[in-house]
């Protein structure tokens, strides 16, 4: 009893941290599935709209606003706010005067741009670890009272419910709306979509903003969940983020939380049952051993060699 | 962060434009390392401000054998590989006494190359054994050492009558060196260490190794590392409801764990050096910190003052400017420090350091256990 | 169209008030125990809005601005000049190298210490570049993961004189061999994926060793590293102040001279310096061979090199190989320079300097990569009093360099075989 109790603890720590990945992952996922680049800056935006939020938290408490649902909106929407303005802007600057050039281009670039921001942020703000202040306390408990007793957290419901919402809209979005069936045709065939009236540059921006606005979500999220920020976080989140979008298939956002899921159930039972100093490792190693057996992921589909 | 840049430029401009006048100036140039940017910048900023107090005092009060100590600064970031850098930079600068490195891993790698290059020594807060275990000359410290501490921390701990003890630690030097003399104390006094496991340093979820905690039924976890990774363990238990009591070494004795940890650092164990700003004859220098608007009772500052003033008293000592007559000095002699009695022994540790246990609270403030 | 221009400028403006206020404008400070916002100083703000107005006004009159730039004569004279035909390219080539070489002898001499130390550290860049470019540039292979086969080197070399005594001269044979090994098993698995998965998949790879280098505290001292690594030695003379193995001689007092820490330096400065050339020949020499053609060919088609016959496994893991290779001999100077060595020297951002400097010197081509490994290096150096800035710099020079010119410093030119006119 008291090892399926902690099994199912280590369960809901995995899934906590594999949805915050999954919405990093969309992010990924999306632009690639687009244009066919790495976007390494990615990390990088999440990790802006991390500070962006903490900022906007920090200066609301200190105007006097203690009503908590009215600060995490604000937080929330100033972080997508600042995130998408950035991946709007990353974009324009960086990536569009290479696209179309030899691929190692454009990822230079992006490698680039991610020191950039790294490092932009860190003059800004400092390298030490700012404390985020613990706004969602307490959860519910199950099990015997004496012994090992399962735990979940408001918080972590709360990442639950959010990424829940923000995957259903994002879906929604695709499929149904114009911009989202231009995404979709673009990302078809650029070239063909462009001739159809689909002014691609458009939506190749569209793209890189809802990925920036998804990611300041699990900024938010993850700040307030780990109680701690600093400027390096975005490159390993991203990095592990993108990992899970290469293991769900990239280009699918279905494979994307799947993926994230996957990366981060494996990740805390690693930690569970063996140690957590091994966790990154058992992930690369996933990976590796999912590209060399299923190249495309576990939901991309298969590419066609055209000669 | 910006003032002690251009502090630095111009402490290494000065240094450059005296040693243009062809050194006519005679100055003695003691070199301070330590971080002052990265995670762990604060206790950085305890040693700058320790060390260049020294100086200012010493110089005013007609510096060393007559001349001017002058400071210079580098930042190694508590990177060894930094560190490394560092070391050779002070070696081209012509820097003889260095005041550093702060954290053990940047210390050893940097220490070898001091040794082999005939400099000076003095760190005022590194703790592993190993620094002083590799038979140099020129190697000293002022702080305690690993073996020290750890025995305080865990017959305090053995003391408390605990079931069961985790054991966490950050795998460097510091954090692992301390937690396997706290291991070694608790074992041989017949406690059962339920749990010894690494992290790794800058992790941020730690939500699996709570729940591993908890699972295991600790009542009390100790902590061998720095205070950003412990705020995050603080908080993550508090959160999951693993109710067990917390130690750590002076590496977490931080303000900066409360901003993290919130109210979950209340209770913390803290072994660290005796409040040396609360000793009576050193309130004139608090004074003096105090009126520079600098904060003298982190666990560094006054570590960093002695070692700087060791190193002026060394060489008054010994009557010679080269740093291997002032090893000799320093271990022949007895000085009176604001840290107390200095002694050296041949390894270059001090013949006695105190450590005590405090209670940290949810205010950032401590309270000495007994 | 001027009203199109003038929404779009008000937008990049707007935008550029977004990302940079927010950030710039409001500092998050550790005030005792909590965190406390604080405003920025007026010339940080005043700098902010500049901003926002200087790029309001680029793109109003973006049109004109990009006109005008278009009619100002090349900033490159050489640019619209017929190529210089290929025999007397090459030996002005020749001769520069020449140069460069006899330059590179003399430095130690003439520098200052740090300044040797510095250009060592160069060579080692020069030497990892090389390598890569093999692996990327010539077999266009994106491999992210290069440090890896860096630190097998650096570490086989720690390991060895740890656990086995065992010397430099010894140890660079070895590491090299041991970095080859690791990349032909590495290799065989994973060269059928293409393009970007092959990246991830060396990316992934890095990582591994690195964290387990981090991990295997036992064996490789985990975050702590390894330390007291021995210096090269010449014909069983030491360079220390004192001999530390048995049985060897000290340099300084076998020519009666006084000791000098510049020896050491400038012995290890003219070793990496020999390395590095014998590594630039050998890639010179294997891309002249079928096997160096064999790799551009698959380069530039593979469905094609493959219908004519060429082992496509084969080629990409001899280019993997060697490439790896020579990521050892770096590995192994690194580690005989530093004296120590820890997992953070080996972490992805090396592997993204490395590759930023094969890209930036022009893919494929030699004399660039040495240029812009030359570069890269000295660069951050020179900019020690903006250190806070430098890694910023780097940054937006990397994205400035692709946008401005992809090819590289250096682009590669295909040696090719004129025939002779007939008749």
């Amino acid at each position: 009893m008291q090892d399926l109790l902690y099994f199912i603890q280590q369960l809901i720590n995995g899934l906590t941290i594999g949805s915050t990945y999954a919405l990093i992952a969309i992010g990924y996922t999306m632009v690639y599935g687009i244009i066919g680049m790495i976007n390494f800056a990615h990390g990088e935006i999440y990790m802006i709209g991390a500070y962006t939020a903490l900022i906007t938290i920090t200066g609301l408490t200190a105007l006097g606003i203690v009503w908590l649902p009215l600060i995490l909106i604000v937080a929330l929407i100033c972080a997508m706010i600042v995130s998408s303005s950035m991946g709007w802007a990353v974009e324009r600057v960086a990536y569009r005067p290479v696209r179309g050039k030899h691929r190692l281009i454009p990822l230079i670039s992006a490698i680039g741009m991610s020191i950039f921001l790294q490092n932009y942020v860190h003059l800004a703000q400092g390298s030490s670890n700012i404390g985020f202040p613990a706004l969602v306390e307490g959860g519910f408990r199950f099990g015997p009272e004496d012994s090992f007793q399962t735990s979940i957290s408001y918080m972590q419901i709360m990442i639950f419910a959010v990424t829940l919402v923000c995957m259903t809209v994002l879906s929604l979005f695709i499929s149904r709306s114009r911009i989202g069936r231009a995404c979709r045709a673009v990302s078809q065939d650029l070239g063909m979509a462009n001739l159809l009236g689909i002014d691609t540059n458009r939506i190749i921006s569209a793209t890189f903003v809802i990925g920036a606005a998804l990611a300041a979500v699990a900024g938010l999220l993850l700040g307030m969940y780990y109680g701690s920020i600093d400027p390096l976080f975005g490159f390993i989140a991203g990095l592990k983020a993108f990992t899970a979008a290469v293991l769900g298939g990239i280009g699918s956002i279905p494979g994307a939380m799947l993926g994230g899921l996957i990366l981060g159930v494996a990740e805390s039972m690693t930690s569970g049952y063996l140690s957590g100093e091994y966790k990154d490792v058992v992930s690369f190693s996933l990976l590796i051993l999912i590209l060399l057996f299923k190249p495309t992921g576990l939901l991309g589909k298969p590419e066609v060699e055209k000669i | 962060m910006k003032t002690s840049i251009k502090k630095i430029v111009t402490a290494v401009g000065a240094t450059t434009a005296l040693m243009a006048a062809g050194q006519a100036a005679a100055e003695i140039r003691i070199g301070i390392a330590g971080p002052m940017t990265g995670p762990v910048a604060q206790y950085g900023d305890m040693q700058f401000s320790g060390a260049r107090m020294a100086i200012e005092q010493i110089n005013a009060n007609g510096g060393v054998m007559g001349e001017e100590l002058v400071a210079v600064e580098y930042d190694d970031v508590c990177d060894p590989k930094q560190a490394v850098t560092v070391a050779n930079s002070m070696v081209n600068e012509g820097v003889r006494f260095v005041i550093g490195h702060l954290c053990s891993s940047s210390t050893q790698p940097a220490s070898d190359i001091y040794e082999d290059e005939g400099i000076l020594m003095i760190t005022p807060a590194s703790t592993s054994p190993e620094i002083t275990e590799r038979g140099y000359e020129l190697v000293f410290r002022t702080i305690g050492l690993d073996s020290m501490q750890g025995p305080v921390a865990a017959n305090h701990l053995a003391s408390l009558n605990p079931e069961r003890v985790a054991i966490i630690h950050d795998k460097q030097q510091y954090g692992e060196g301390i937690a396997t003399a706290v291991r070694d104390t608790l074992t041989d006094a017949g406690v059962e260490v339920a749990m010894f496991e690494g992290i790794t340093a800058g992790d941020k979820d730690f939500s699996s190794l709570v729940t591993k905690l908890k699972q295991a039924d600790v009542d009390y976890v100790y902590y061998g590392g720095y205070h950003p990774e412990l705020g995050l363990i603080l908080r993550q238990a508090d959160q999951a409801g693993l109710d067990a009591t917390f130690m750590g070494p002076e590496g977490v004795g931080n303000k900066d764990i409360n901003s993290i940890a919130g109210d979950a650092a209340e209770g913390l164990l803290v072994t660290l050096p005796p409040s040396f700003d609360q000793k009576e004859e050193n309130q004139d220098l608090v004074q003096a910190f105090e009126d520079k608007g600098e904060d003298p009772s982190g666990p560094f500052v006054l570590t960093s003052y002695a070692a700087v003033q060791l190193v002026a008293e060394g060489i008054e000592e010994a009557g010679s400017k080269d740093p291997f007559d002032v090893a000799e000095a320093l271990r022949a002699g007895t000085f009176q420090t604001p840290i107390g009695t200095v002694e050296y022994n041949q390894a270059g540790d001090m013949e006695s350091f105190e450590f005590v246990v405090y209670e940290w609270h949810s205010d950032g403030s401590k309270t000495p256990v007994n | 169209m001027a009203a199109q221009n003038f929404k779009h400028a008000l937008f990049s403006a707007v935008v550029t008030l977004i990302i940079s206020y927010p950030i710039l404008g409001f500092n998050l400070v550790s005030e005792g125990i909590s965190v406390q916002l604080e405003g920025a100083d007026t010339f940080t703000l005043v700098g902010v809005f500049a901003a926002a107005v200087v790029v309001f006004l680029f793109q109003l009159f973006r049109d004109t601005i990009m006109g005008g730039l278009g009619k100002l004569p090349a900033l490159n004279p050489m640019a619209n000049r017929p190529p210089m035909p290929q025999r007397k390219r090459l030996k002005v080539e020749s001769v520069l190298l020449t140069l460069m070489l006899i330059g590179a002898l003399f430095w130690p001499f003439i520098a200052s210490r740090g300044a040797v130390d510095l250009a060592t550290l160069v060579l080692i860049y020069i030497m990892l570049a090389l390598g890569l470019n093999v692996v990327v540039g010539l077999a266009g292979l994106l491999d992210l993961g290069y440090v890896a086969f860096y630190a097998v080197g650096a570490y086989s070399f720690a390991l060895l004189s740890q656990y086995f005594g065992i010397s430099f001269w010894f140890a660079l044979p070895i590491g090299a061999l041991l970095a080859a090994l690791f990349g032909l098993v590495l290799g065989f698995p994973v060269l059928r994926l293409r393009g970007d998965y092959l990246a991830i998949v060396t990316l992934g790879f890095g990582e591994i060793i690195r964290i387990l280098l981090n991990n295997m505290t036992n064996l490789t001292g985990g975050p702590n590293g390894i330390g007291g690594i021995p210096d090269p030695t010449l014909f069983g003379m030491e360079f220390g102040r004192r001999v530390k193995e048995e049985g060897n001689t000290s340099f300084h007092e076998t020519f009666g001279i006084a000791y000098a820490g510049e020896h050491k330096v400038i012995f290890l400065y003219l070793i990496a310096l020999v390395l590095a050339v014998i590594t630039a020949l050998v890639i010179r020499r294997l891309m002249r061979m079928p096997v160096g053609r064999a790799w551009e060919a698959l380069r530039e088609d593979e469905i094609a090199a493959k219908s004519l016959g060429l082992s496509r496994t084969a080629v990409k893991l001899s280019a993997f190989t060697i490439g790896a290779f020579f990521a050892g001999f770096a590995g192994t100077v690194f580690a005989s320079k530093q004296g120590f060595i820890s997992p953070e020297s080996f972490v992805f951002l090396e592997s993204a300097i490395i590759l930023a400097i094969v890209v930036l010197g022009g893919m494929g081509s030699q004399m660039g990569v040495i240029l812009a490994a030359i570069a890269v290096t000295i660069l951050p150096e020179l900019a020690r009093e903006f250190s806070e800035y430098r890694m910023l710099i780097f940054g937006a020079a990397m994205v400035l360099m692709m946008v401005w010119r992809p090819q590289g410093l250096l682009p590669m030119r295909r040696i090719h075989i004129e025939l002779k006119p007939q008749g």
